[in-house]
């Protein structure tokens, strides 16, 4: 007789092992932390010395920068280096309360002066970036008392807490500072090490931190090689965290010693024309319909995420404040439609065969997908598979038709719309949009305070850039970041930050390797 | 009584079974290549989402890739195309080494100069690194890889064929040759080519199978073009990834170019002992 007459004998064991490996988890988490060790990770790259001049690679500064706010892991703001804000009824003035005892890397004291030279050096200093707009209508930046920051802009602007996140507050001592930054002063955890691009970076634990006992580890090593293979590193212990590749998920998580995460915002998947300078048909909506009715997302998002990918046509997903379900529920390109393809190029006058596309992509097998359903209409594809440098230099050209690429996770959605407006940065692989009418709606919709209205506002930019197929969504996934078993007190973040407030790096701890399976 | 009919020692047993071996790999790849489209009917690029890294069935008899492509049907296809830009590329070679490097010699004076001085500059790049270099300035793909392999290997050739070339013109039958006023391009066309042709033959097959490999080197590293384009080294470099998953996918590109560069070795050692009087045909 079965001992498990109702649940089955396979929901028993997939019970017990559930609660096995919830009580591991949950020992794992509660043990007292262990002092001492490397932390060895493998996710991103370090593009720049100077914090404020990054260029979006934003997974291994933060370990030693931090911000006024930090992103959770739900993607809500956190008080940072501010352990309180407020702002004005009218949305105009941002008030910061500093943390008392923050000392940067050289033991002088952070006051509101250092914060607002900040403020000012990003004004005045950084061309374009993240927060280009934001410091565009900053109209002031004053420090009424050694620690309160008070930042006045000339119209509300609902990303600006999110998007502080991302200006680092560095010690005007910095060398560098008139220029660019050499050897950034930090208040993080850990201090600027040895950085050898493409290579190595290497940070040791900061002994003056703010958070009292923390880190609790000697130090991080960051590996920034781009082309190695992390998984095999991973299993062999030479590293704790690491990204890896969809293709390597299944072995990995056969191994005992590993742990698989997920990061808690998304990767995008989307075909872009190119909108600045299109090359006839493409100019043409028929013709960017059919390519769109010849894109089938599910199969796509099989290959591309697996059964965990998610298929939509926003820039968001089901959760969302900001996901739009009815328009979800009405796109039109959900499913594939071949026929519908074919009888639009047949209205547009267009002969695929004699008209050769020009794709471009990173060297990555995704876009081999979109290639074979772009040529079941029978267009003669050029597939050009660049890196990542060689694809913005190709893109710049505007001598392309189609793009298939993919974006991260950003601290606050407009970090997205931003990059379809006319003075976005970094347009190109949205292919270059110039709508006055799209940056109005987005304009708009960051002016609204109330989340509702605010929504709606971007659903109204977003339903815009549907309508003229500037780009084509076509699905979400998460990114996996795995770790060692001996590594405690880790859980991927929102976005590729490795610190935040309530979690990362300054809160992790190695117990000694092995010590896993007694929990 | 005549060698033909000497009994065959161990050694020479050997020999002629790896000869025939290696024959046997080259022409099989030589028929993949030209009538793979025939033999195997499957699309190479035809993708099957629902079925990614199946290993061999009746449906697939190598298996299918990480995109759900026919490996077999790659692996022909990749023939065609390896071969083609493997054969083009030391064709070119032999083309800019022995046909330019001789003429410059046989011009002599400031013709002679420049070409080896330019032959000389080639040289002092790695091979590999040249036809990097080369392939990145001319845009990625097969044409490129093809002029990039002719412009590395040239200069190999012209050393060769200047090797060559001095030995010959130094005989007796050059110098008699020319005192019956035959002009420095007739001596060469008529009485010093012939004799470099054994040389060069030895050359090509040393250097074809390099071309092949650095053909496969270059797919892998992405310089081969489109990522559709099958060839093998791109195949190794695309299977590469998933070799836990499905060995198959790699193992099939892996095998077939080593097996066929280990050939052309095999059969290029034949040709030289066969050019060599010294040797008697084996080794």
């Amino acid at each position: 007789m079965s001992l498990f007459p109702i649940l089955g004998r396979r929901a028993a064991l997939a019970g017990v092992a559930g609660l096995a490996l919830a009580s591991v988890a949950r020992a794992e988490q509660t043990a007292t932390p262990r002092r001492g060790g490397t932390l060895r990770i493998a996710t991103l790259g370090l593009d720049t010395a100077d914090p404020h001049r990054h260029t979006g690679s934003i997974a291994v500064q933060q370990a030693y920068v931090e911000a006024l706010t930090s992103i959770g892991p739900n993607g809500t703001v956190e008080p940072f280096l501010a352990e309180a804000f407020e702002v004005s009824a009218d949305g105009r003035v941002y008030s910061f309360r500093l943390r008392e005892g923050v000392r940067f890397h050289d033991g002088s004291a952070l006051t509101s002066a250092e914060v607002v030279a900040n403020l000012e050096r990003v004004k005045s200093r950084i061309r374009g970036g993240w927060l280009a707009t934001a410091m565009r209508i900053a109209e002031a930046f004053e420090a009424p008392d050694a620690h309160t920051v008070v930042i006045r802009i000339r119209e509300p602007y609902a990303p600006l807490l999110n998007l502080l996140s991302e200006l680092w507050i560095l010690s005007p001592n910095s060398p560098g500072w008139d220029e660019t930054i050499t050897h950034p002063i930090g208040t993080g955890p850990f201090t600027f090490g040895e950085w050898r691009p493409k290579a190595r970076f290497t940070a040791p634990a900061f002994t003056g931190y703010w958070q009292a006992g923390r880190p609790y580890l000697a130090g991080l090593e960051f590996d920034l090689r781009d082309d190695a293979d992390h998984s095999l590193a991973l299993r062999a212990g030479d590293l704790h965290i690491a990204s890896i590749g969809r293709d390597k998920l299944a072995s990995l998580s056969r191994d005992p010693a590993i742990r698989i995460g997920r990061q808690k915002d998304t990767n995008w998947f989307f075909v872009s024309f190119n909108n600045r300078s299109p090359r006839p048909p493409f100019d043409d909506l028929r013709l960017r319909r059919a390519i769109a009715y010849a894109l089938d997302k599910r199969a796509f998002m099989n290959f591309a995420a697996g059964p965990d990918g998610i298929v939509t046509n926003q820039m968001v997903v089901p959760g969302n404040a900001y996901f739009d379900q009815a328009m979800h529920d009405a796109d039109p390109h959900a499913r594939p439609d071949l026929d519908h393809a074919r009888a639009l190029l047949r209205e547009a006058g267009v002969d695929p065969a004699k008209r050769r596309i020009e794709l471009v992509s990173w060297q990555e097998s995704y876009a081999q997908v979109v290639v074979q359903m772009v040529s079941r209409l029978g267009f003669p594809v050029n597939h050009v598979a660049l890196d990542d440098l060689g694809a913005q230099r190709r893109l710049g050209q505007y001598d392309w038709d189609l793009a298939v690429f993919s974006s991260g996770p950003r601290a606050d959605l407009f970090l997205r719309y931003v990059r379809l407006m006319s003075d976005g940065p970094n347009p190109v692989l949205w292919g270059g949009v110039q709508d006055p009418e799209y940056d109005a709606l987005v304009g708009a919709a960051v002016r609204e305070p109330d989340l509702k209205r605010r929504a709606a506002a971007y659903n109204r930019a977003w339903q815009r850039v549907m309508d003229r197929y500037y780009t084509v969504v076509l699905g979400h996934s998460q990114n996996i970041i795995a770790h060692r078993a001996e590594v405690r007190n880790w859980d991927p973040g929102f976005t590729w930050s490795c610190h935040w407030t309530s979690g990362g790096v300054a809160q992790t701890w190695l117990a000694p390797q092995g010590s896993a399976s007694q929990g | 009584m005549s060698a033909t009919t000497m009994p065959a020692t161990g050694p020479a047993r050997r020999w002629r079974l790896s000869g025939l071996l290696a024959g046997i790999v080259v022409a099989l790849a030589l028929l993949l290549a030209v009538l793979g489209p025939v033999l195997v009917q499957q699309d190479p690029l035809a993708q099957d989402l629902l079925a990614l890294n199946e290993p061999p069935s009746g449906a697939h008899p190598l298996g299918t890739d990480h995109l759900g492509r026919d490996v077999l049907a790659r692996l022909a296809s990749g023939a065609r195309l390896t071969l083609l830009v493997g054969v083009g590329g030391a064709t070119l070679a032999f083309l800019l080494g022995a046909g330019l490097g001789l003429l410059a010699l046989a011009l002599g004076g400031a013709a002679r100069a420049a070409a080896f001085a330019a032959f000389d500059l080639l040289r002092a790049l790695p091979g590999i690194l040249l036809a990097m270099l080369l392939v990145a300035a001319l845009a990625p793909g097969p044409a490129s890889i093809m002029l990039a392999l002719g412009l590395s290997y040239a200069p190999m050739v012209a050393e060769v064929a200047r090797a060559a070339h001095a030995r010959e013109s130094a005989s007796d039958y050059v110098a008699a040759a020319r005192a019956f006023g035959l002009s420095r391009l007739a001596v060469l066309m008529r009485h010093v080519l012939p004799n470099l042709v054994g040389a060069l033959l030895t050359l090509a097959a040393i250097i074809l199978p390099r071309c092949i490999v650095t053909e496969s080197v270059l797919s892998f590293l992405g310089l081969g073009g489109t990522p559709e384009l099958p060839s093998w080294g791109r195949m190794i470099a695309d299977a590469g990834n998933f070799a836990e998953e499905a060995p198959h996918a790699v193992l099939a590109p892996v095998l077939a170019l080593s097996l066929f560069t280990l050939a052309l070795s095999v059969l290029g050692e034949r040709a030289r002992a066969a050019a060599d009087p010294l040797r008697g045909g084996t080794s």
